[in-house]
């Protein structure tokens, strides 16, 4: 009852719904605009955040993070580059929706996926933030090792055909997570005497380079085909639709609660883990790739859970598990605010102002997000040179943002060309991001594992977490070759017969 | 009282610190009107808080209006080359700690902590040895027992850094080969303490006090040279019977031959600063340790833990 009051007193007694709203705006058009991530969008905000009460401006930097990751999927469908990196699997099924004139749709179905994702992911960050925080203890060295090895496993059933191309692309990312200094002892790696490389490579420089700047690349390399001259508008999913929609957004809730919950899991993952459950358990998966709208639902529906979920172990315990809950964090801390168990005793206030500013922008983010299209479309709409030059700028500037340096320019646009060249050959480049991001986690943790057990690979059975996730890898793995194989036997006996 | 002559100094020295808070009222005049405070840190980072608060309070002291330059990456290379390329005139000072020392000495930089001159300290980070509540450990010494009998399990929160070169002295010390674990920051440490993968860790107190309020982590020692103020039960590490004391400082270092009016300055106002029961208020909370160390000593510190630095990083085959 006594929450029930505060909510109150919050809801009429201070302007807490225009910062929920304002936080939601910024987020959409931040997340909308490519290579600014959420993290990037919520940090241009932080400086503003300084002069506000505690609980205003943690709701505003929440709801900023919530409208990224519906804004993220806006030119990922529209002009194939994600606005966020979480909307990367987003871009697969939704520009194939967009080039079959189905625009409009798709941004419907990311929309209500929005939607669905942000009610179910604050409903768990209710229920579960006090008592769930122990997920969180339970993952040791080994159980990291795993899940980073269950996240790698979907690039067996990412390649498209070409195994091979697909575990080369694999090998790069997993090289390039290598630079830096060593997790474990501390020796520098590939830095080739560069502080600039000290701290490795940022996994969203690589993703700009590759996604963003090649795309720009083969744009530019192709005649101008008179940009998006169709009008976009809006549409909502049918009540069919609705329904056949929701196995793939259960299977990104689920997902999605579970890599908000675990550190180093964060929204990108998540998405690309539930694109490739949604097409495992889908009864169509032969349209995954050319145009799927569960293709859409499932990776949107994930990043907006996390959006939400990846709150949980920041509060309970005050450990990001991405790069935005780590601005959110530093929001927290600025004001004074100690993440953990006696937050939610001594600041009541600032908890139960997070979760209804949070419903506030969940609920009016369907209004806003038609509102604000417009917008976003005009910005996407531009004829096909300006918009190339006016993405480049802010790719750059954005990326220069991040940490004010040149080496990470550098970076960025060679990893631009590095995802040229990929296109050309026909290499995947899913497989080289999920290396990048998963890289140093499987590393890190099994020499973690070892040390501990002083060299002895039996910790990694006396983890009953480390065990599960392991056979769940394992079968994975064979059942994505298995289907690979039989793919392959198919189409050799379909020209035999032709 | 047994010593009186203890009695008679810290009088004095209290009778010191009380006269120098009632002269502070007129600020000391500066030759520049606004001051740049360079930071690594991000916008809400661990230097950017300690510049922010310390720039609220200063100009009750020096007369001039500081202003905080938020220069990132490159681990803190950049902004030492924006330091170490300025006026040494005493317009713009870098927030300094025992990362810009790790960083010169594992990289190539354009400008290394020996291009820019120290210039005051204000404080030393308190770093604790610490264990879950409900685990067997009780003692520093039943740590290292376990250690001498079975596999010890420590941990450090990331590879070259400060904790990690405790556990390694203490290792030392204690003539135990327990296995030393870095991790991805404190908070991925703290987990790994408190599901007990890890007998202990070695952190700083801000980053654990959420466990440590909810009764959740046992403090075993500090590394502090003397026992903290909020802990005063926990023992040093001296104490426990192994010499080994850390300071992860926290001062000010400006470019290299500023003029001895400007040292003389910070000299003077720092400790009134130090002393400020406003100031006070904010830095204990923060677990900070106010610890002056003046120009002309502070140059001859930080140069020793450079030095130190090194041959840790070499005796452990960071450095070739």
């Amino acid at each position: 009852m006594h929450s029930l009051g505060i909510a109150f007193d919050l809801l009429f007694g201070s302007p807490i719904i225009l910062f929920s709203i304002v936080g939601l705006i910024w987020g959409i058009i931040g997340g909308s605009l490519p290579g600014i991530s959420a993290s990037i969008t919520m940090a241009l905000l932080l400086p503003f955040t300084y002069g506000m009460a505690p609980v205003q401006a943690i709701v505003m930097l929440a709801c900023t993070y919530i409208g990224a990751e519906y804004g993220g999927s806006i030119p990922a469908i529209l002009i194939r580059t994600p606005g966020t990196n979480s909307a990367a699997a987003t871009v697969i099924d939704g520009y194939e929706m967009k080039k079959q004139g189905r625009a409009g749709e798709a941004l419907g179905i990311s929309l209500w996926s929005g939607v669905i994702g942000s009610l179910f992911g604050l409903l768990m960050l209710i229920m579960l933030t006090e008592p769930l925080s122990w997920v969180a203890l339970a993952f040791r060295p080994t159980s990291y090792f795993a899940l980073g090895i269950l996240g790698l496993s979907v690039i067996a059933s990412m390649t498209n055909g070409s195994l091979l191309k697909g575990l080369a692309a694999a090998v790069v990312g997993l090289m390039i997570s290598t630079i830096g200094t060593d997790p474990i002892s501390g020796v520098t790696r590939f830095t080739f005497g560069s502080p600039e490389l000290l701290g490795g490579v940022e996994p969203v420089l690589i993703m700009i380079g590759i996604f963003a700047v090649s795309e720009l690349m083969m744009q530019s390399g192709s005649r101008d085909i008179g940009g998006l001259r169709e009008q976009v508008k809006v549409r909502l999913p049918s009540l069919s639709m609705m329904n056949r929609l929701k196995r793939s957004q259960f299977i990104g809730c689920l997902l999605g609660t579970f890599e908000g919950l675990t550190p180093g899991g964060g929204g990108s993952i998540a998405a690309f883990l539930s694109y490739n459950e949604a097409k495992r358990w889908s009864k169509e998966p032969e349209k995954f790739g050319k145009g799927s709208e569960e293709g859409v639902a499932a990776p949107e529906t994930a990043n907006n859970t996390v959006a939400s979920t990846a709150l949980i172990p920041l509060l309970s315990f005050g450990i990001p598990s991405s790069n935005s809950t780590a601005v959110l964090l530093g929001g927290l801390l600025i004001h004074g605010l100690l993440p953990g168990p006696r937050l939610f005793e001594q600041n009541a206030d600032v908890v139960v102002g997070l979760y209804l500013g949070s419903f506030i922008a969940t609920l009016a983010q369907i209004v806003v997000g038609i509102l604000l299209l417009p917008v976003c479309v005009w910005l996407v709409n531009r004829p096909r040179a300006y918009l190339a030059g006016f993405i480049l700028a802010l790719i750059l500037s954005g990326i220069y943002t991040l940490n004010t340096s040149l080496a990470d320019l550098g970076i960025a646009l060679g990893m631009g060309l590095v995802g040229y060249l990929m296109r050309r050959a026909g290499y995947p480049f899913l497989p080289l991001i999920l290396g990048v991001v998963l890289g140093h986690m499987v590393e890190s943790s099994y020499r973690r594992s070892l040390l501990l057990s002083g060299g002895d690979h039996s910790i990694f059975l006396e983890d009953p977490i480390a065990i599960g996730l392991l056979l769940a890898s394992a079968v994975f793995v064979t059942l994505s070759l298995v289907r690979e194989f039989r793919d392959a036997r198919n189409a050799k006996l379909k020209d035999a017969h032709a | 009282m047994r010593h009186p002559a203890i009695v008679t100094a810290v009088a004095a020295s209290l009778s010191a610190w009380l006269a120098s808070g009632v002269s502070a009222q007129t600020p000391i005049d500066y030759p520049h009107k606004v001051v740049t405070l360079v930071t690594h840190s991000s916008p809400g980072g661990g230097s950017d808080v300690f510049l922010r608060e310390m720039a609220k309070h200063l100009p009750k002291y020096i007369k001039a209006t500081f202003v905080i330059e938020n220069v990132q990456g490159g681990s803190g290379a950049r902004a030492v080359s924006r330091l170490a390329t300025a006026p040494a005139d005493g317009s713009v000072f870098y927030a300094t700690t025992p990362t810009y020392i790790y960083t010169s000495l594992l990289s190539k930089t354009q400008h290394g902590y020996k291009d820019v001159e120290p210039l005051v300290n204000f404080f030393t980070d308190s770093e604790v040895i610490y264990t879950r509540t409900d685990g067997p450990y009780k003692t520093l010494k039943d740590v290292i027992d376990k250690a001498q009998t079975s596999r010890g399990r420590w941990g450090a929160a990331n590879p070259a850094s400060l904790e990690r070169q405790a556990a390694e002295q203490l290792k030392k010390a204690a003539n135990v080969t327990p296995a030393v674990v870095s991790h991805e920051g404190g908070g991925d440490l703290m987990i790994n303490v408190l599901n007990g993968t890890l007998d202990i860790g070695i952190g700083e107190i801000p980053e654990l006090r959420p466990q440590l309020e909810a009764g959740k982590i046992r403090l075993l020692a500090t590394f502090d040279a003397k026992r903290m103020e909020a802990f005063p039960n926990v023992p040093t590490v001296k104490e426990s019977g192994y010499a080994i004391a850390l300071d992860k400082f926290r001062g000010l270092a400006g470019p290299k031959g500023m003029p001895p009016a400007i040292t003389k300055i910070w000299d003077e106002a720092v400790p009134k600063i130090l002393a400020d029961p406003d100031y006070q208020k904010v830095y204990r909370t923060e677990s900070l340790v106010a610890n002056f160390i003046p120009h002309d000593r502070y140059q001859g510190f930080v140069q020793n833990f450079g030095t130190v630095t090194e041959a840790f990083l070499r005796e452990n085959g960071v450095l070739k």
